[in-house]
Protein backbone atom coordinates (compact mmCIF):
# COMPACT_ATOMS: atom_id res chain seq x y z
CA UNK A 1 0.00 0.00 0.00
CA UNK A 2 2.85 2.34 0.93
CA UNK A 3 4.55 1.42 -2.34
CA UNK A 4 1.46 2.37 -4.33
CA UNK A 5 1.17 5.63 -2.44
CA UNK A 6 4.84 6.40 -3.09
CA UNK A 7 4.46 5.61 -6.80
CA UNK A 8 1.38 7.81 -6.98
CA UNK A 9 3.17 10.75 -5.38
CA UNK A 10 6.15 10.28 -7.70
CA UNK A 11 3.87 10.19 -10.72
CA UNK A 12 2.12 13.33 -9.45
CA UNK A 13 5.48 15.07 -8.99
CA UNK A 14 6.57 14.17 -12.50
CA UNK A 15 3.26 15.18 -14.04
CA UNK A 16 3.00 18.58 -12.34
CA UNK A 17 6.69 19.34 -12.91
CA UNK A 18 6.43 18.36 -16.59
CA UNK A 19 3.39 20.59 -17.04
CA UNK A 20 5.12 23.62 -15.52
CA UNK A 21 8.40 23.02 -17.36
CA UNK A 22 6.55 22.51 -20.64
CA UNK A 23 4.37 25.56 -20.08
CA UNK A 24 7.21 28.00 -19.43
CA UNK A 25 9.12 27.37 -22.68
CA UNK A 26 6.92 29.27 -25.14
CA UNK A 27 6.43 32.11 -22.65
CA UNK A 28 10.17 32.56 -22.07
CA UNK A 29 10.83 32.40 -25.82
CA UNK A 30 8.26 35.04 -26.72
CA UNK A 31 7.51 37.33 -23.77
CA UNK A 32 5.76 39.90 -25.94
CA UNK A 33 3.14 37.40 -27.14
CA UNK A 34 2.74 36.13 -23.60
CA UNK A 35 2.14 39.68 -22.38
CA UNK A 36 -0.65 39.97 -24.97
CA UNK A 37 -2.13 36.68 -23.70
CA UNK A 38 -2.05 38.05 -20.14
CA UNK A 39 -3.65 41.30 -21.30
CA UNK A 40 -6.46 39.36 -22.99
CA UNK A 41 -7.66 38.10 -19.62
CA UNK A 42 -8.45 41.73 -18.76
CA UNK A 43 -7.97 41.04 -15.09
CA UNK A 44 -4.87 43.09 -14.41
CA UNK A 45 -4.33 46.84 -14.70
CA UNK A 46 -2.22 47.58 -17.80
CA UNK A 47 0.76 48.60 -15.67
CA UNK A 48 1.11 45.09 -14.24
CA UNK A 49 0.79 43.08 -17.44
CA UNK A 50 4.41 43.28 -18.59
CA UNK A 51 5.86 42.63 -15.15
CA UNK A 52 3.75 39.51 -14.77
CA UNK A 53 4.73 38.38 -18.28
CA UNK A 54 8.41 38.77 -17.35
CA UNK A 55 8.20 36.89 -14.07
CA UNK A 56 5.47 34.23 -14.35
CA UNK A 57 7.28 31.85 -16.77
CA UNK A 58 10.29 31.85 -14.46
CA UNK A 59 8.09 31.04 -11.47
CA UNK A 60 6.78 28.09 -13.47
CA UNK A 61 10.35 27.05 -14.27
CA UNK A 62 11.59 27.24 -10.67
CA UNK A 63 8.47 25.45 -9.39
CA UNK A 64 8.93 22.70 -11.98
CA UNK A 65 12.58 22.23 -11.04
CA UNK A 66 11.81 22.31 -7.30
CA UNK A 67 9.13 19.65 -7.76
CA UNK A 68 11.51 17.44 -9.69
CA UNK A 69 14.74 17.68 -7.80
CA UNK A 70 14.62 19.79 -4.62
CA UNK A 71 14.69 18.64 -0.96
CA UNK A 72 11.32 18.19 0.76
CA UNK A 73 10.81 21.74 2.07
CA UNK A 74 11.59 23.38 -1.28
CA UNK A 75 9.50 20.77 -3.03
CA UNK A 76 6.60 21.65 -0.73
CA UNK A 77 7.14 25.32 -1.54
CA UNK A 78 7.14 24.54 -5.28
CA UNK A 79 3.93 22.53 -4.90
CA UNK A 80 2.26 25.27 -2.82
CA UNK A 81 3.14 27.98 -5.34
CA UNK A 82 2.15 25.70 -8.21
CA UNK A 83 -1.18 25.00 -6.54
CA UNK A 84 -1.76 28.72 -6.08
CA UNK A 85 -0.90 29.46 -9.71
CA UNK A 86 -3.17 26.68 -10.97
CA UNK A 87 -6.02 27.98 -8.81
CA UNK A 88 -5.57 31.50 -10.22
CA UNK A 89 -5.30 30.21 -13.81
CA UNK A 90 -8.45 28.14 -13.36
CA UNK A 91 -10.35 31.12 -12.00
CA UNK A 92 -9.14 33.35 -14.84
CA UNK A 93 -10.07 30.82 -17.55
CA UNK A 94 -13.50 30.36 -15.94
CA UNK A 95 -14.04 34.11 -15.99
CA UNK A 96 -13.09 34.25 -19.68
CA UNK A 97 -15.54 31.46 -20.46
CA UNK A 98 -18.32 33.20 -18.51
CA UNK A 99 -17.60 36.51 -20.26
CA UNK A 100 -17.56 34.83 -23.67
CA UNK A 101 -13.98 35.88 -24.51
CA UNK A 102 -12.78 33.59 -27.30
CA UNK A 103 -9.12 33.70 -26.25
CA UNK A 104 -6.55 30.95 -25.95
CA UNK A 105 -5.53 30.31 -22.34
CA UNK A 106 -1.89 31.12 -23.14
CA UNK A 107 -0.91 28.02 -21.20
CA UNK A 108 1.43 26.17 -23.55
CA UNK A 109 1.46 28.30 -26.67
CA UNK A 110 1.47 32.01 -27.26
CA UNK A 111 0.81 31.64 -31.01
CA UNK A 112 -2.25 33.26 -32.52
CA UNK A 113 -3.50 29.88 -33.75
CA UNK A 114 -3.46 28.27 -30.29
CA UNK A 115 -6.72 26.55 -29.43
CA UNK A 116 -9.39 28.64 -27.74
CA UNK A 117 -10.00 27.87 -24.04
CA UNK A 118 -12.90 25.59 -23.22
CA UNK A 119 -14.19 23.38 -20.42
CA UNK A 120 -11.41 20.88 -21.08
CA UNK A 121 -8.89 23.41 -19.72
CA UNK A 122 -10.84 23.50 -16.46
CA UNK A 123 -10.96 19.70 -16.20
CA UNK A 124 -7.20 19.49 -16.83
CA UNK A 125 -6.49 22.18 -14.24
CA UNK A 126 -8.75 20.46 -11.73
CA UNK A 127 -6.73 17.26 -12.11
CA UNK A 128 -3.47 19.20 -11.78
CA UNK A 129 -4.71 20.92 -8.63
CA UNK A 130 -5.44 17.51 -7.14
CA UNK A 131 -1.95 16.23 -8.04
CA UNK A 132 -0.22 19.40 -6.78
CA UNK A 133 -2.07 19.06 -3.46
CA UNK A 134 -0.91 15.43 -3.15
CA UNK A 135 2.70 16.45 -3.80
CA UNK A 136 2.44 19.26 -1.27
CA UNK A 137 1.09 17.01 1.48
CA UNK A 138 3.81 14.41 0.93
CA UNK A 139 6.63 16.95 0.74
CA UNK A 140 5.41 18.98 3.71
CA UNK A 141 5.10 15.85 5.86
CA UNK A 142 8.61 14.78 4.89
CA UNK A 143 9.98 18.22 5.70
CA UNK A 144 8.20 18.30 9.06
CA UNK A 145 9.45 14.81 9.95
CA UNK A 146 13.07 15.89 9.60
CA UNK A 147 14.55 17.87 12.47
CA UNK A 148 15.69 21.34 11.41
CA UNK A 149 19.47 21.69 11.13
CA UNK A 150 21.04 22.61 14.45
CA UNK A 151 22.93 25.81 14.82
CA UNK A 152 26.64 25.18 15.43
CA UNK A 153 27.65 25.45 19.08
CA UNK B 1 -2.57 16.33 8.06
CA UNK B 2 -1.34 15.82 11.65
CA UNK B 3 -0.51 18.88 13.72
CA UNK B 4 2.67 20.49 12.54
CA UNK B 5 4.68 22.91 14.58
CA UNK B 6 4.32 26.58 13.70
CA UNK B 7 8.01 26.83 12.86
CA UNK B 8 7.56 24.38 9.98
CA UNK B 9 4.93 26.63 8.40
CA UNK B 10 7.26 29.58 8.79
CA UNK B 11 10.08 27.67 7.13
CA UNK B 12 7.69 26.76 4.31
CA UNK B 13 6.73 30.43 3.91
CA UNK B 14 10.42 31.31 3.78
CA UNK B 15 11.03 28.69 1.08
CA UNK B 16 8.06 30.03 -0.94
CA UNK B 17 9.41 33.57 -0.65
CA UNK B 18 12.84 32.32 -1.69
CA UNK B 19 11.51 30.55 -4.79
CA UNK B 20 9.37 33.54 -5.80
CA UNK B 21 12.25 35.94 -5.24
CA UNK B 22 14.67 33.81 -7.25
CA UNK B 23 12.18 33.42 -10.11
CA UNK B 24 11.38 37.13 -10.18
CA UNK B 25 15.03 38.11 -10.19
CA UNK B 26 15.74 35.64 -13.02
CA UNK B 27 12.79 36.86 -15.09
CA UNK B 28 13.71 40.50 -14.73
CA UNK B 29 17.42 39.87 -15.34
CA UNK B 30 16.79 37.80 -18.48
CA UNK B 31 14.44 40.47 -19.82
CA UNK B 32 17.13 43.12 -19.24
CA UNK B 33 19.60 40.97 -21.20
CA UNK B 34 17.29 40.81 -24.23
CA UNK B 35 18.28 43.08 -27.11
CA UNK B 36 16.27 46.30 -27.01
CA UNK B 37 13.80 45.45 -29.82
CA UNK B 38 12.61 42.29 -28.08
CA UNK B 39 12.86 43.53 -24.49
CA UNK B 40 9.55 44.04 -22.69
CA UNK B 41 9.22 47.54 -21.26
CA UNK B 42 8.38 47.68 -17.56
CA UNK B 43 5.00 49.15 -18.38
CA UNK B 44 3.29 48.40 -21.69
CA UNK B 45 0.96 50.83 -23.40
CA UNK B 46 -1.98 48.46 -23.03
CA UNK B 47 -4.50 51.25 -22.50
CA UNK B 48 -4.09 52.22 -26.14
CA UNK B 49 -4.06 48.66 -27.45
CA UNK B 50 -6.76 48.05 -30.02
CA UNK B 51 -8.33 45.24 -27.96
CA UNK B 52 -8.59 47.51 -24.90
CA UNK B 53 -10.34 50.15 -27.01
CA UNK B 54 -12.73 47.52 -28.37
CA UNK B 55 -13.46 46.26 -24.86
CA UNK B 56 -14.24 49.80 -23.71
CA UNK B 57 -16.44 50.37 -26.75
CA UNK B 58 -18.35 47.16 -25.97
CA UNK B 59 -17.26 45.47 -29.21
CA UNK B 60 -16.59 41.72 -28.81
CA UNK B 61 -13.25 40.52 -30.11
CA UNK B 62 -12.38 37.25 -31.79
CA UNK B 63 -9.01 35.72 -32.58
CA UNK B 64 -7.62 33.50 -35.30
CA UNK B 65 -9.59 30.37 -34.42
CA UNK B 66 -12.82 32.37 -34.25
CA UNK B 67 -12.02 34.15 -37.51
CA UNK B 68 -11.47 30.81 -39.25
CA UNK B 69 -14.84 29.56 -38.03
CA UNK B 70 -16.60 32.70 -39.20
CA UNK B 71 -15.02 32.56 -42.65
CA UNK B 72 -16.54 29.12 -43.17
CA UNK B 73 -19.89 30.06 -41.64
CA UNK B 74 -22.02 31.40 -44.48
CA UNK B 75 -24.38 33.08 -42.03
CA UNK B 76 -21.63 35.52 -41.02
CA UNK B 77 -20.96 38.64 -43.07
CA UNK B 78 -17.30 39.65 -43.20
CA UNK B 79 -16.24 43.23 -43.84
CA UNK B 80 -12.74 44.35 -44.79
CA UNK B 81 -12.31 47.94 -43.59
CA UNK B 82 -9.17 48.65 -45.64
CA UNK B 83 -8.90 50.75 -48.78
CA UNK B 84 -10.19 49.24 -52.06
CA UNK B 85 -6.69 48.81 -53.52
CA UNK B 86 -5.52 46.93 -50.41
CA UNK B 87 -8.65 44.79 -50.54
CA UNK B 88 -8.11 44.05 -54.23
CA UNK B 89 -4.53 42.94 -53.57
CA UNK B 90 -5.77 40.24 -51.19
CA UNK B 91 -8.49 39.69 -48.61
CA UNK B 92 -10.10 36.99 -46.48
CA UNK B 93 -12.41 34.60 -48.38
CA UNK B 94 -16.02 35.92 -48.62
CA UNK B 95 -14.98 39.35 -47.27
CA UNK B 96 -16.74 42.43 -48.64
CA UNK B 97 -14.91 45.72 -48.86
CA UNK B 98 -16.33 48.49 -46.67
CA UNK B 99 -13.72 51.19 -46.00
CA UNK B 100 -14.66 52.98 -42.82
CA UNK B 101 -14.56 56.40 -44.49
CA UNK B 102 -17.09 55.31 -47.11
CA UNK B 103 -19.36 53.22 -44.91
CA UNK B 104 -22.25 55.70 -45.08
CA UNK B 105 -22.38 55.61 -48.88
CA UNK B 106 -21.49 51.97 -49.49
CA UNK B 107 -23.40 50.08 -46.82
CA UNK B 108 -26.65 50.39 -48.80
CA UNK B 109 -25.15 48.15 -51.49
CA UNK B 110 -25.21 45.24 -49.03
CA UNK B 111 -28.76 45.86 -47.80
CA UNK B 112 -30.11 42.73 -49.53
CA UNK B 113 -27.54 40.52 -47.74
CA UNK B 114 -27.91 41.89 -44.22
CA UNK B 115 -30.43 42.18 -41.45
CA UNK B 116 -29.81 44.00 -38.20
CA UNK B 117 -29.23 40.59 -36.55
CA UNK B 118 -26.76 39.25 -39.13
CA UNK B 119 -23.51 38.26 -37.38
CA UNK B 120 -20.76 40.49 -38.75
CA UNK B 121 -16.97 40.22 -38.42
CA UNK B 122 -14.79 43.18 -39.34
CA UNK B 123 -11.05 43.36 -39.81
CA UNK B 124 -8.37 45.59 -41.30
CA UNK B 125 -4.62 45.33 -41.84
CA UNK B 126 -3.59 44.07 -38.43
CA UNK B 127 -3.17 44.92 -34.79
CA UNK B 128 -1.79 48.39 -35.59
CA UNK B 129 -4.80 49.64 -37.54
CA UNK B 130 -7.93 51.12 -36.01
CA UNK B 131 -10.15 51.19 -39.12
CA UNK B 132 -11.90 47.92 -38.30
CA UNK B 133 -12.73 49.05 -34.78
CA UNK B 134 -14.04 52.37 -36.11
CA UNK B 135 -16.16 50.47 -38.63
CA UNK B 136 -17.44 48.11 -35.92
CA UNK B 137 -18.50 51.06 -33.78
CA UNK B 138 -20.19 52.66 -36.77
CA UNK B 139 -22.07 49.45 -37.62
CA UNK B 140 -23.27 49.25 -34.01
CA UNK B 141 -24.48 52.83 -34.28
CA UNK B 142 -26.41 51.90 -37.44
CA UNK B 143 -28.19 49.28 -35.34
CA UNK B 144 -26.37 46.03 -36.18
CA UNK B 145 -26.47 43.99 -33.00
CA UNK B 146 -23.87 41.26 -33.58
CA UNK B 147 -20.61 42.90 -34.64
CA UNK B 148 -17.28 41.28 -33.78
CA UNK B 149 -13.79 42.63 -34.33
CA UNK B 150 -10.93 40.45 -35.55
CA UNK B 151 -7.95 42.55 -34.41
CA UNK B 152 -5.28 40.24 -35.87
CA UNK B 153 -6.58 41.26 -39.29
CA UNK B 154 -5.22 40.42 -42.71
CA UNK B 155 -1.57 40.38 -41.52
CA UNK B 156 -2.17 37.64 -38.95
CA UNK B 157 -4.46 35.72 -41.30
CA UNK B 158 -1.69 35.51 -43.89
CA UNK B 159 1.07 34.88 -41.33
CA UNK B 160 -0.73 31.73 -40.19
CA UNK B 161 -1.32 30.39 -43.68
CA UNK B 162 -4.87 31.64 -44.26
CA UNK B 163 -6.21 31.64 -47.80
CA UNK B 164 -6.16 35.03 -49.50
CA UNK B 165 -8.47 36.02 -52.34
CA UNK B 166 -7.39 38.73 -54.77
CA UNK B 167 -9.67 40.92 -56.82
CA UNK B 168 -12.28 43.64 -56.45
CA UNK B 169 -15.69 43.58 -54.83
CA UNK B 170 -17.80 40.58 -55.94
Amino acid sequence: MIGIRRAYVWAARLAVAAIFLGACIAKIRDPESFALAVHRYRLLPGEWVNLLAMVLPWIELTCGLALLAAPARWRAAGAAIGFGMLAVFTGAISLNLVRGIEASCGCFSTRADAAVSDGWNLVRNGALLWLAAAVFVEAFRSAAARPPPRAPL
Amino acid sequence: MPAVERGEWLRLAGACAGLLGLASALGIAVNMLHPAPTRLPWVGDWDHHIETKAFRAGIPVTFLAGARERVTDLAVAIFDARLPEQYAAGHLPRALNLPVGEADERLGAFADRLTMETPIMVYCGGADCADALDLAVKLREYGFTDVTLYPGGYAEWIEYGGKSVAGGQP
